[in-house]
């Protein structure tokens, strides 16, 4: 008799382990949506200049003028580890002066709030 | 590896995307979703042509789809087990097998865009299963296009958003499985008390 509630009893943890699942899945998933606006979007090596500039909302040539990079015509897809590589630089390195690059040209007009 | 990816479809287009979501459709574990939705954020800045993307991507999963079919249906249990062992997937395929027989046609077509993980193992077993060829590659079609579509698209819209967007799809993809796997169990579970 007990043999044959085995099997059910782990299924009935299986189900509740799969319910926890959902609701732990579902109730992060809900929590990133709602702040979607306000994640903050870190930098990687594979983007390219213009695809950090369109997330970052900050002009190309902000971001080309920070780490001293001439853009290629019409459309400049180098990756963030390719151009550091041409600059025998450290990817973390380029990184930081394109977030420093993106950080000050968000600051509103005469230095950051106090 | 996935950063490497990512950056050879950013530097050289739908040629890229076309060999990596071949690559990931035969069982590779790697970010096509996110993939998907950068090839989106590239178009809407007018660094990639729309249907050069949807085509490549569409057309580079069907051919890995098809090609884990073909392993699985000509290649015998011996390549089958290789590939399983390969990818750390051996104890599930039995009972992907049994899915694919039993989910049929709506398995196939969700797990090319829902339930993605998932899709390598069933075209592994569509093919032991014997699955029939022209069912299974209208549904991949049909899958494959609507998945390309779907993200490419939520890519394009929120162009400015995409590690949080690929975030929220993350979990609500896991979230997703974990729901229907409880309705499984659930299921298994109401039978079995009734008996």
């Amino acid at each position: 008799m007990a043999d044959n509630w085995r099997p059910t009893l782990a299924i009935a943890l299986a189900f509740l382990l799969a319910i926890t699942g959902a609701l732990v899945f579902a109730t992060r998933a809900t929590h990133q949506a709602r702040h979607f606006r306000t994640i903050d979007q870190p930098i990687h090596g594979w983007m390219s200049i213009p695809f950090i500039a369109h997330t970052h909302h900050v002009p190309p040539s902000v971001l080309f003028q920070a780490i001293g990079v001439q853009p290629r015509e019409p459309h400049d897809h180098r990756s963030v580890r390719h151009i550091a590589r041409e600059l025998n630089r450290p990817v973390p390195e380029v990184i930081g002066d394109l977030q420093k690059a993106i950080d000050q040209a968000k600051q509103p007009p005469g230095g950051p709030p106090q | 590896m996935s950063e490497q990816l990512l950056s050879l479809v950013t530097q050289y287009g739908p040629p890229a995307l076309f060999g990596i979501v071949g690559i990931a459709a035969i069982g590779v574990p790697l970010p096509i979703t996110l993939l998907l939705i950068v090839v989106g954020s590239m178009v809407s800045q007018g660094a990639m042509n729309i249907w050069l993307a949807l085509a490549a991507a569409s057309a580079g999963s069907i051919l890995g789809d098809q090609a884990g079919y073909a392993i699985g249906r000509f290649g015998g249990t011996a390549a089958v087990e290789k590939l399983s062992r390969v990818f750390g997937k051996k104890a599930g395929l039995e009972a992907m097998e049994a899915k694919a027989h039993a989910w049929g046609g709506p398995g196939i077509f969700l797990t090319r865009w829902l339930l993605s993980a998932l899709g390598p193992w069933i075209n592994l077993a569509s093919g032991t299963a014997a699955y029939p060829w022209h069912r299974f590659l209208f549904w991949d079609i049909l899958g494959e296009c609507t998945g390309a579509a779907i993200y490419i698209s939520l890519g394009r819209i929120f162009s400015d958003r995409v590690l949080a967007l690929d975030s929220v799809l993350g979990d609500m993809t896991w979230a997703i499985g974990a729901l229907i796997l409880a309705l499984i169990l659930g299921w298994q579970l109401w039978k079995r008390l009734r008996r």
